[in-house]
């Protein structure tokens, strides 16, 4: 059978607990941005490199809505669900663990929260030039403090130390800032053999990681490993700096005693090798070690151009930005594809809703509302002498009249009585506004359904 | 040169001293900056350099010798050397200065500076550019009021020969070319370096640095000499970067660098090894335009430069070398990655490898002269001497031994090393052996095993502590045996794993003693067993004397022989008995501990065999002596 060059894999499994308020009674696959439901965004991308398949790794409850959705969003690439027990915790490595028999090929790994401008070619391009094990895809970050919906809180995010070879763009280094108290100790070694180490602090991984096929067999032997970011990678990463065990050449995968050792997954195929070698390429200069210094392993960072854009869409802050942003870069997200603010079956009775607003399938406006740069969802109702300025609203909400919300979040089913003046709220899901309420820099929600904050 | 109103000319200050003790004996007759470098003085291509970099007055300061330069340099203004149309020296003597730092105190006291000036360390040649990094380091002030100095660095491969291992470094910088960390590695061991979190996560960007080498020259702003003033600590360039970065708030000063590529090149004459290095890039046109005189045609393949007047009786064993001017070479003499100076005379049979001969020297016949050896000015070496890894001069030094004596002109310099290990290692890196395959390599291996063991995610029973305590013993022992580390600190090291692994005070005993005697253990079996022993057990006294204070110590201190001998069943019949005596002979047991803790051992084990003769003999002894009382 015909066998693809990769495979890609979409993990959409996540229950975005870091944004709990509002994704606690919906996938957070299908959190609304701009037009179309989020994990829209990756499979749109893969479909533009030229994948026709993906499996796609998502939750057994959520399979069915999520696959209603997407059924109707004209995708041509065919989907593959992949559905996996919500009973326990599944880090993103526990997911790839059990889909490994599956796995044939070479494996591109996405998020199904990333939402990127830049071509997927380039990681695929970098892995392939370099025979690599690892290719990890960085941007790097886009500034700008925005007021987030919600209480006021200090927006720490989370930083990763990446090092990269400034020569060879090796990826030598990868932890997390928060790993550290004062100090970052590096291995002398590694300085050695990488003589000039760029370490960046404020780079977005995307999440896009193109992994041989050995890194998933060997992740299979490792049951310990949860997460690919967390531990699966800074493991291999560092792996790269040490020698294969002596003696380990002559003998058999077979032997028992060693075959859980990382150099038994990374051999190489021993042509490539030669050719390698009887090559006059060097991937380095400065010092006379072989191409490569002879490793076996080796990961590769790319970081997208300054001027591309790429998020991971799995904090309120960065659900808020990118929301402000999708339609603006339309054009270059999708590559041209039309994009339609106002769905054809929506009911939109209103004359004021400005061009930056985007209505969904089945959304009714009724006469005399207002609405300026705002997402209205499917089968949302907004009645009368309402207005919505730069919200948020998701499925099946229902506003009555003389409301006027500004800057919120409004989850599915949400239902806000007349008379209700809301600012700068995130409004959970199901929950219903009595009437006359004013809010602002909250968070109302049936408490009791957060599962945490 | 007139056009130019005076402050828009670039000072350069050159010391002219090293203060240290790299070039003795030699350089107690000739001052550093005289040393010949493929026969022309140093300061000839330091003054060129700067000169061709567009420095137009520079300050020559000087602390010994200072009359031979100043008598050069005016010699060389007299014959128009190429620098002196173009730059002014001025020699600023002060002899009180004892270091770099001290040099640059006096400058700011009299200050003759007026504006950014261009530093150079001793022994530093060049063919950088200095303008263009000047303005830029201009730049840099305008925006950051601190920029106290500009470092310059040039890119070099690892195993670089003009890469001083002494001088390994490891720089941090940001976006903007500030240092933010600053480490010389080159002689610690570490395997780890340790960066402040703070700086990556203050900056989006680092770079990490470990392909640089130092070329020895800054640009200053005028603030510089105020920090040296106000800092007394600072001796060298380092302790200034390392001070600043250190202090950064407090001494509000930056410091930044820059990296050269390519074809620029800079260096400083450092130590032996790097004049090596220098000598021979020089030699091969690295540092274009700075050359070498005129090459001659009768030199030599294979490496080897002559000087004027060399007479050469037969060539064919000179091999990449350098020969001064009126040198005169006898019959079948070898001569190889060796620099003979001015006006020596050389004799048959004579073999000169990886050595520095001084001038006017007199090598008789038949004599060897190896492995690093610098021979002063005015030495004789008498017929058939072999000198391998020596200093020698001609004049008697103080304190000297007779044995060091090697003719009436001819006396072996030591020189107070330091005596941890850190100063031998440095001074064996200073030595002149380019071609020796870089040691690093197996360092290496080593290396990535324990990393690996730390990688491993692999859950292994966690050790008990006692065991950790007692593997951290016998590796702290082991490499303070090799090392020849003091016991003092070895005790201290002990304390410490002690409490970090919280064991008792018997199990420090009982630990330390069986390690010491497990290390016995590794010696071969052999003719020169128990000399070795006994070198290990005497290297230790002071680590038993320390453990071992009371009865009950003693009582763990045989408990420990005991054990080793049981659990090493191979171990040599006269072991035990060696050891026991050993320690009753060095009053580390008394005889009633020993007669005490016999009676406890089982009379039938083998261990009580080996045991027995000693008792017997012991229970003899006293007897002797009682009756002798009576």
């Amino acid at each position: 059978m015909f066998q693809p060059e990769f495979q890609a894999v979409v993990l959409a499994a996540g229950r975005g607990s870091r944004m709990p308020e509002i994704t606690s009674g919906k996938p957070k696959c299908l959190l609304p941005v701009g037009t179309k439901p989020l994990v829209w965004y990756p499979l749109y991308k893969l479909q533009q490199s030229g994948f026709t398949d993906v499996i796609l790794v998502v939750l057994e409850n959520h399979k069915s809505e999520i696959q209603a959705t997407l059924d109707k969003s004209e995708l041509e690439i065919k989907i593959d669900y992949f559905p996996v027990s919500g009973k326990e915790d599944l880090g993103t490595a526990d997911s790839l663990r059990l889909l490994h028999d599956r796995l044939k090929s070479d494996v591109l790994v996405i998020s199904c929260d990333f939402i990127t401008d830049f071509s997927l070619k380039g990681v695929l391009d970098v892995f392939r030039m370099h025979d690599a094990s690892v290719a990890s895809l960085f941007f790097h970050p886009h500034g700008g403090e925005l007021t987030i919906p919600g209480p006021k809180s200090k927006h720490k995010p989370e930083r990763d130390l990446v090092g990269i070879d400034a020569q060879t763009n090796r990826l030598v280094f990868l932890a997390s800032a928060s790993d550290f108290e004062s100090e970052l100790s590096l291995p002398r070694s590694l300085l050695k053999k990488h003589t000039h180490v760029k370490m960046y602090s404020n780079l977005v991984d995307s999440h896009v990681y193109v992994l041989k096929n050995w890194v998933v067999k060997y992740l299979n032997s490792q049951p310990n490993f949860t997460t690919i970011k967390g531990e699966l990678l800074p493991h291999i990463v560092k792996k790269q700096l040490s020698k294969p065990p002596k003696g380990a050449e002559g003998k058999s995968i077979v032997s028992k005693c060693d075959s859980e050792d990382i150099f038994n997954y990374a051999k190489e195929d021993p042509f490539s090798i030669i050719i390698r070698e009887s090559s006059s390429y060097n991937d380095h200069i400065g010092d006379s070690k072989p191409t490569y210094h002879g490793d076996s392993i080796r990961c590769y960072a790319l970081i997208a151009p300054r001027d591309s854009f790429g998020v991971r869409v799995n904090t309120l802050a960065t659900y808020w930005a990118v929301n402000s942003k999708v339609s603006e870069r339309w054009d270059k997200i999708t590559n041209g594809l039309s994009l339609v603010l106002r769905h054809p079956k929506s009911e939109i009775k209103s004359s004021q809703v400005d061009d930056k607003c985007v209505v969904w399938e089945g959304a009714k406006l009724h006469e005399k509302t207002s609405f300026k740069n705002s997402v209205i969802g499917a089968n949302s109702e907004v009645c009368s002498f309402s207005r919505v300025f730069n919200c948020i609203v998701m499925n099946n909400v229902t506003i009555k009249e003389k409301v006027a919300l500004e800057n919120c979040i409004v989850s599915d089913g949400v239902t806000i009585e007349k008379g209700c003046q809301i600012k700068g709220c995130l409004i959970g899901s199901h929950h219903l506004v009595p009437e006359n309420s004013e809010h602002s820099q909250e968070v109302l929600t049936d408490s009791d359904r957060l599962m945490e904050f | 040169m007139s056009i130019k109103s005076k402050d828009d000319i670039i000072q350069a200050v050159v010391v002219a001293d090293t203060f240290g003790d790299e070039f003795l004996p030699l350089s107690s007759d000739i001052p550093l900056a005289l040393f010949p470098l493929i026969n022309r003085p140093l300061i000839d291509y330091t003054l060129e350099f700067l000169s061709l970099g567009g420095i137009e007055e520079t300050f020559l300061f000087c602390c010994s010798h200072t009359d031979a330069i100043k008598a050069h340099i005016n010699q060389s203004v007299k014959d128009k050397a190429g620098w002196s149309l173009t730059m002014k020296v001025n020699v600023i003597v002060s002899e009180s200065c004892h270091s770099f730092g001290d040099c640059l105190r006096d400058l700011d006291r009299k200050g003759i500076l007026r504006g950014n000036f261009v530093l150079l360390e001793p022994g530093t040649l060049s063919n950088i550019k200095l303008l263009p990094i000047v303005k830029k380091h201009n730049e840099v002030a305008n925006k950051d009021k601190g920029a106290a100095m500009t470092v310059i660095y040039q890119e070099a491969g690892i195993g670089q020969m003009g890469r001083d291992l002494n001088e390994e470094v490891v720089v941090a910088v940001n976006n903007n070319n500030r240092v933010l960390f600053h480490r010389k590695l080159g002689q610690s061991r570490d395997r780890k370096i340790e960066f402040p979190l703070e700086i990556f996560l203050e900056n989006s960007n680092v770079s990490l640095h470990h392909n640089l080498k130092d070329t020895h020259i800054a640009i200053c702003s005028p603030s510089v000499l105020p920090l040296f003033s106000d800092n007394f600590d600072f001796q060298s360039k380092d302790d200034f970067v390392k001070g600043l970065l250190m202090n950064e708030e407090i001494l509000g000063s930056t410091v930044y660098c820059h990296v050269t590529k390519g074809s620029h090149f800079g260096g400083a004459i450092t130590n032996w090894r790097m004049y090596q290095a220098i000598s021979h890039e020089l030699q091969n046109k690295w540092i274009y335009p700075l050359q070498p005189p005129a090459l001659k045609a009768h030199n030599l393949k294979n490496g080897v430069v002559t000087g004027d007047k060399v007479v050469l009786n037969d060539n064919k064993k000179i091999a990449n070398s350098i020969i001064g001017d009126n040198v005169t070479i006898g019959k079948n003499v070898q001569i190889e990655h060796s620099f003979i100076l001015s006006n020596t005379k050389i004799a048959d049979n004579v073999i000169i490898t990886h050595s520095v001969i001084g001038p006017n020297c007199h090598i008789k016949a038949n004599s060897r002269i190896t492995a690093s050896s610098i021979i002063g000015k005015d030495v004789v070496i008498e017929n058939e001497q072999f000198i391998e890894n020596s200093l020698v001069q001609s004049t008697q030094p103080e304190n000297c031994e007779e044995k060091d004596k090697l003719g009436k002109k001819a006396f072996r310099l030591k020189l107070e090393t330091d005596d941890d290990d850190l100063g031998a290692l440095s001074r064996k890196l200073s030595q002149l052996h380019i071609g020796d395959s870089p040691v690093e390599e197996s360092e290496d291996e080593a290396f990535t095993d324990s990393e690996d063991e730390e990688l491993s995610y692999t859950q292994s029973p966690v050790p008990d502590d006692t065991k950790l305590f007692f593997t951290e013993v016998i590796d702290s022992l082991t490499r303070g045996f090799e090392d020849e580390l003091r016991c003092e600190n070895l005790i201290l090291e002990i304390n410490s794993s002690r409490y970090a692994y919280n064991v008792t005070v018997k199990e420090v005993n009982f630990n330390v003693i069986k390690a010491i005697l497990i290390m016995s253990l590794r010696f071969p079996i052999g003719a020169q067993y128990f000399s070795q022993f006994v070198r290990l057990l005497s290297f230790f006294a002071p680590i038993l004397k320390n453990y071992i204070r009371n009865e009950g110590a003693m009582l763990d201190c045989l408990q420990a022989i005991e054990d080793v001998a049981i659990s090493n069943e191979n171990v040599n019949e006269k072991w035990v008995m060696f050891t026991m005596k050993w320690f009753y002979d060095k009053d580390f047991v008394t005889e009633d501990v020993i007669m005490e803790w016999s009676k406890s051992l089982d009379t039938k084990s083998r261990f009580y065999g080996q045991v027995k003769p000693f008792i017997e003999w012991l229970e003899e002894a006293e007897e002797a002596s009682s009756s002798e009382d009576d």
